[in-house]
């Protein structure tokens, strides 16, 4: 038997290390195996534990704790796996994985991520030993058949970027893999990077090959650090086969890969700024054209490609692009994954063929929303996307489709949010991202994020003018229109999609000064009802800031002026006097 | 050679060569393409955003300074989206740009004549300079320095460390020194027009509107009914404030220009209107406001009731009205405490003014106040004239109605009302009446007028409803108001005129300005320096005669007094591209109001000035130094916080620079400033 921990970092962060080390001592007599795997994706399920035999899966432990090991180590020596039954993953939870198609994540949870062989095994590196038998051509013609698109969120054809660069003047190229993973929420890259580093590794060489790189760079968060230690090692292992470095497998094609951790601006996902920071500068945009295929790393030609992207490229080589191309809609093939989070029952990491609803995806995978709340909106394509609303939850899984509704596909967050999220305030927070993530180079996404930012703070605050609306929108259409890069151009996209679906909610706060989710704590107001009030003092007494007065049995009175909204008054009355918002009772 | 390549900019069809920019094609076919960012010398930058032009079959917009042509590109710089996008671009700049492009004293003359650069001229004794700037917008400068209430120093942010700075002296003085020292400072004539202009009426903006139209070439005859010249400035104002002879000098500079003066001339009389058009190209009105207002009160019509300005304009003639032993101003402006002063000095025993507020709400200037109480005028605040006394056609008295203050108005001053019942009487020779002027239309009759009863004019070109025929001052529109508005207005009008004579077109429009929020500023580190006292004579002399009461500025207190502007006015104004295209945009500086960047300290690198505040982060800066070799700036911070400095603030860095000025040349604003060694 072997008992497979997820180390992930969600593993990690859920106790893993705890369990792996008790389980090391429980075991340490036995003839059962300890290995570790990466994400599987399950990330509400953390930590979790397979049990293998003979590569066959046996069973799935999930949220197991250091107090477990013990039960699992007596299953493990008497064999009495029934002994787990409270621990094994539920058929309702395991639906999570039913609905996917694993294909960039298709070792993601089954391989060790820090053995090569455990990759090897899996078919790895097989393609790239196909790849090197053909043209270039021909291994850009293949990608141009899946129909794959580069999954860091603009969706651009990936074969047309290659072959760009490819047909660039000159000798020296670069290849570069784009991991500064940035968006809220989002931990897709990460994921892969962690849990199959060699998928990434193959399919950059494969795309080295195709553009004729002899050199390449994975330009990866320093946000990261277990992802950079698995690449590393990765990087060491796969030199050390000969899969890496000079005369790859005998052949004439060499390349090298190196790692350059960023320093945490966000910004350095847009390409050119990515550029300028792999060069040592600030890292901010610069003009396109010229596009990086003409003039990019030190200004020669050089391809980016997201962590994604990459990881799909040698399957699609194993199995033929046409494989690929079998799965999707018209205009998006293949899979995407998506990091889903916010209010929802099953979160983690899921891979989707094209073409599948939101609605399949939040509620046939996800469970739907937690707490039995209300779905109010999704939100996909994290400080660059858009919110999506019940009525438009039958959109299908598409670039084009998620496009016409004012969102994007994205690199793949999607952030569920319930009926207490207030969409003013959502707004708000993603603008408050970008403006503090703008580069500060273009005046349109540094002032102008900033000026919409102030604008829905006053909004949330109940400082909202009349006209505000209408000025955000005028705003949003300058900025979308003038930034410089990808991360002003889309930065009015929270503000534009929430006015265009909840308009309602930004009139309540300007004109009525009410915030329908009751989010804005600005907004609220609590108020003692006298005839109610019983004087029993509770309220005063549970006041955190003695915001509440009055004599024994006789009515309170709250002071607006000392007031911090917290409502915990209104949660405490024993006879409901307390009032909120001027009129709602508790219950 | 190079492929040439076809497309059209704005419907003009343009040949460019291959790998050239849309910006230098425009620019070689004449087209401006507004840009701060770019510079020709570097590679392009684009932040600034401002050159954004739009293809036709192209989704995005297109920064001109870096998009190449393309074969059959259609270019729009102007569209709607182009338009949009650009806009908001100058409005998002000018939301963060805290920076005066004038200083408060500037904006807030009628006139906008350039306070800072005229005092800045006085305090390096350039006193003619002084006086060719203040030229630029007022003839009169030693005549206007002593009487006008100066709206510059009331707005003077030196107020903030203390007081503000006497602009208006310092004005008078630097004209009473050229003069004295007999220095001409006209600036040349224009080529003789062969256009001849009639003005009517010889106060400050005829003569200001003559001044203007006979340096433009124009023959230019001025009319009026006084005996002499200046109207107002004239018959209005006592001796003892503007000595005749002051204003007889300046009036002697216009006439040497080659303006005709007449005198003795009456409208209606003489000639009538459509006369005098018929002679000239053109004429203007500048007739005034010359008839007192009435108070309406039972008793008016008595002997030893006079009209205000009635009463000064017959001192002024040499006449001697029979005030009497005890006199009462009614009214509480500048023209009652001329009144009442003159009265003070035609020998009456008991001057009163009386004031239906109280001296808080007085509109004459506080010095005027105060001088006449030094001078033994009591002031009977809140009281009202019910009813002028008199015995045999004759006044002896007035009946006064107590007043208080009620509520404010809605300009926030409170209105007075009466305490029912309650009077005091006071026995007196006469009556002075000084609560306003108006204008007399007798003559007029062939123009349009105002629901008040003035000459309707465009406020902007002073044109009235009759081909050719132009009116401005205190006989038009809002009516009487003070001389420095009636000269601003003959300034636009002089313009005005000159193009109706010369056919080329001309519109006024008030400049799209940037301007520092009160909020923002801070003088806490300015050394208190007190503001010059004006050397007068005193009281007791002074009030027996109708000598001037103010002696003047020395050069040395007037250059000290100088020295202490803050220079609140940006010294790039003038030739900074932002508010250039700003106001050529017509750009609305305030729509996006919101916080400025956090950065206002002036830092110095040797002998440049960094003004962080003005600072648009365009990079040209950097990229002019980096082209040196040294790079010695860059931009530190992120986003909304990010400024250009010295690379990390260090010394040895800041040591480098060679004082080579290339990024304060490359600046398209004003925030580098090249100090003198």
């Amino acid at each position: 038997m072997k008992l497979v921990i997820g180390k992930g970092s969600c593993g990690i962060a859920a106790g893993a290390l705890k369990i792996e080390s008790a389980l090391k001592n429980l075991l340490a007599d036995t003839a059962c195996e300890l290995g570790i795997a990466g994400c599987i994706g399950m990330c509400f399920l953390e930590p979790i534990v397979d049990i293998y035999e003979h590569g066959i899966l046996l069973r799935r432990l999930v949220r197991v704790s250091e107090s477990d090991c013990e039960a699992i180590a007596q299953a493990v020596k008497t064999e009495d796996l029934s002994l787990l039954d409270r621990l094994t993953v539920s058929e309702e939870d395991n639906s999570f994985l039913e609905k996917q198609t694993r294909i960039a994540l298709r070792n993601c949870g089954l391989i060790d991520p820090e053995n090569i062989d455990a990759y090897i095994a899996f078919d790895g590196y097989k393609a790239l030993k196909k790849v090197l038998a053909k043209t270039a051509e021909e291994v850009i013609e293949e990608i141009k058949i899946s129909g794959l698109a580069g999954r860091g969120g603009a969706g651009f054809p990936t074969w047309f970027k290659w072959n760009a660069a490819r047909q660039s003047a000159g000798n020296e190229k670069y290849l570069i893999c784009n991991a500064d993973e940035g968006d809220p929420g989002a931990f897709m890259d990460r994921a892969v990077i962690e849990s199959d580093p060699h998928a990434l590794l193959e399919g950059m060489l494969i795309a080295a090959y195709a553009i004729g790189a002899k050199e390449a760079f994975v330009y990866v968060r320093a946000e990261y650090p277990l992802a950079i230690i698995r690449l590393q090692k990765a990087i060491r292992d796969a030199e050390e086969k000969g899969f890496l470095g000079e005369n790859i497998l005998g052949s004439s094609f060499s390349c090298h890969v190196r790692i350059k951790a960023g320093a945490g601006a966000f910004v350095c996902g847009e390409e050119t700024a990515l550029i300028e920071s792999l060069e040592g500068k600030r890292g901010m945009p610069r003009l396109k054209p010229p596009f990086p295929a003409q003039k990019g790393y030190e200004d020669k030609p050089s391809n980016i490609n997201n962590v994604e992207t990459f990881a799909n490229v040698a399957w699609i080589i194993n199995h033929g692009g046409a494989a690929f191309a079998a799965m999707g809609t018209e205009h998006s093939k293949g899979t995407k994954v998506f990091a889903l989070t916010g209010k929802i029952k099953r979160g983690g990491l899921v891979e989707i063929p094209m073409g599948l609803t939101l609605r399949e995806v939040i509620y046939d995978i996800g469970g739907g929303i937690r707490d039995n709340k209300k779905f109010k909106a999704v939100q996909l394509g994290g400080p660059s996307g858009g919110c999506i609303p019940e009525e438009l939850l039958d959109t299908v899984i598409d670039y084009k489709a998620l496009s016409a509704t004012g969102a994007i596909m994205g690199s793949g967050g999607m952030v569920v949010m319930d009926e207490n999220t207030c969409m003013v305030n959502m707004a708000r927070f993603f603008l408050d991202f970008t403006t503090k993530e703008s580069c500060g180079k273009c005046v349109h996404c540094r002032i102008g994020t900033r000026r919409m930012f102030e604008i829905l703070t006053r909004i949330t605050n109940g400082e909202g003018q009349e006209g505000d609306i209408e000025l955000l929108e005028d705003l949003c259409e300058g900025i979308r229109g003038g930034a410089l890069c990808g991360l002003g151009q889309t930065a009015p996209n929270p503000v534009l999609t929430t006015i265009r679906y909840f308009r309602d909610e930004y009139v309540a706060h300007i004109k009525e000064k009410k915030c329908p989710a009751d989010e804005c704590v600005a907004l609220r107001s609590f108020a003692v009802n006298k005839d109610k009030c019983i004087g029993c003092g509770l309220c005063a007494k549970k006041c955190p800031v003695h915001a509440i007065t009055g004599e024994r049995k006789q009515p309170h009175t709250i002071d607006p002026e000392k007031c911090i909204k917290c409502g915990v008054c209104f949660t405490v009355c024993p006879v409901k006097a307390v009032t909120k918002n001027g009129g709602e009772y508790n219950g | 050679m190079a492929e040439k390549v076809n497309l059209s900019i704005d419907g003009k069809p343009c040949i460019a060569e291959k790998g050239q920019t849309i910006l230098s094609v425009a620019a070689q076919n004449g087209i401006d393409i507004p840009t701060l960012c770019f510079m020709k010398e570097y590679a392009p930058y684009g932040a600034c955003g401002v050159c954004v032009v739009e293809a036709e079959n192209m989704p995005k917009l297109l920064r001109a300074c870096s998009a190449t042509v393309s074969e059959g590109m259609v270019i729009h710089t102007d569209s709607e989206k182009v338009r949009k996008v650009r806009n908001i671009a100058f409005e998002l700049i000018m939301s963060d740009h805290d920076a005066d492009c004038l200083g408060p004293c500037r904006i807030n003359c009628p006139a906008h004549t350039d306070c800072q650069k005229y005092i800045r001229q006085i305090g390096e004794g350039d006193f003619a300079g002084a006086v060719s700037t203040i030229r630029e917008k007022i003839p009169l400068p030693a005549s206007i320095g002593r009487v006008c209430p100066h709206p510059c120093e009331t707005a003077c942010r030196r107020q903030k460390v203390e007081e503000p700075i006497s602009i208006a002296f310092l004005k008078a003085f630097a004209a009473d020194e050229i003069y004295k020292k007999g220095t001409k400072v006209i600036p040349e004539k224009a080529e003789n027009s062969g256009k001849t202009v009639g003005i009517i009426g010889g106060g400050p903006a005829g003569l200001t509107a003559a001044y203007y139209l006979s340096l433009s070439g124009h023959a230019v005859t001025v009319y009026d009914k006084m005996p002499h010249m200046g109207g107002m400035l004239r018959y209005g104002i006592p001796e003892y404030r503007l000595p005749k002879a002051v204003l007889d000098r300046e009036i002697e500079e216009i006439e040497n220009l080659g303006v005709t003066l007449v005198n003795n001339f009456t409208i209606g009389k003489d000639a009538t209107v459509a006369q005098l058009r018929a002679k000239h190209d053109c004429i203007l009105i500048a007739n005034g406001a010359w008839k007192s207002s009435a108070l309406r009160c039972k008793g008016e019509d008595l002997d030893g009731v006079f009209g205000g300005i009635d009463f000064l304009r017959a001192v002024a003639l040499g006449e001697k009205p029979a005030i009497g032993k005890k006199t009462a101003v009614v009214g509480g402006g500048n023209t009652a405490m001329d009144a009442c002063r003159t009265a003070v000095r035609l020998g009456a025993e008991e001057v009163s003014i009386i004031y239906r507020r109280t001296r808080a709400e007085m509109p004459a200037e506080d010095i005027e106040i105060k001088e006449a109480e030094e001078e033994g005028v009591v002031f009977r605040y809140l009281t009202n004239p019910a009813e002028i006394l008199g015995e045999n056609g004759k006044v002896t008295g007035v009946k006064l109605q107590v007043m208080q203050l009620g509520e404010p108005d809605e300009k926030g001053r409170r209105a007075p009302v009466p305490v029912e019942g309650e009077f005091v009487t006071l026995d007196l020779d006469s009556v002075i009446i000084a609560v306003g002027q108006k204008n007399d239309p007798a003559g007029f009759e062939d123009l349009p007028l105002t629901n008040r009863g003035t000459i309707a004019a465009d406020d902007k070109t002073g044109l009235t409803a009759l081909d050719g025929v132009f009116a401005v001052g205190d006989a038009t529109n809002k009516g009487a108001s003070i001389a420095i508005q009636a000269i601003a207005e003959a300034g636009r009008t002089a313009k005005a005129i000159d193009a109706y004579l010369c056919g080329y077109e001309w519109n006024y429009k008030e400049p799209v300005l940037s301007a520092r929020k009160e909020s923002s500023l801070d003088f806490s580190d300015r050394e208190k320096m007190s503001r010059a006292v004006m050397p007068h004579r005193s009281a007791d002399e002074r009030k027996h005669d109708f000598k001037e009461v103010n002696l003047g500025f020395t050069p040395e207190q007037a250059m000290a007094e100088a020295k202490r502007c803050l220079e609140c006015g940006c010294h790039d104004y003038g030739h900074c591209r932002l508010i250039h295209y700003a106001d050529k945009f017509d750009i609305d500086c305030k729509k996006l109001d919101g916080e400025y960047h956090p950065c206002f300290t002036e830092e110095r690198l040797v002998v440049i000035e960094r003004n962080q505040n003005k600072c648009i982060l365009c990079n040209n800066c950097v990229r002019a130094c980096a082209a040196t070799g040294k790079e010695l700036l860059g931009l530190v911070g992120r986003g909304f916080t990010t400024v250009i400095r010295p690379e990390c603030r260090d010394e040895t860095i800041i040591a480098q620079c060679t004082d080579c000025l290339l990024c304060a040349h490359a600046c398209p604003t004003g925030a580098l400033r090249v100090l003198k060694k």
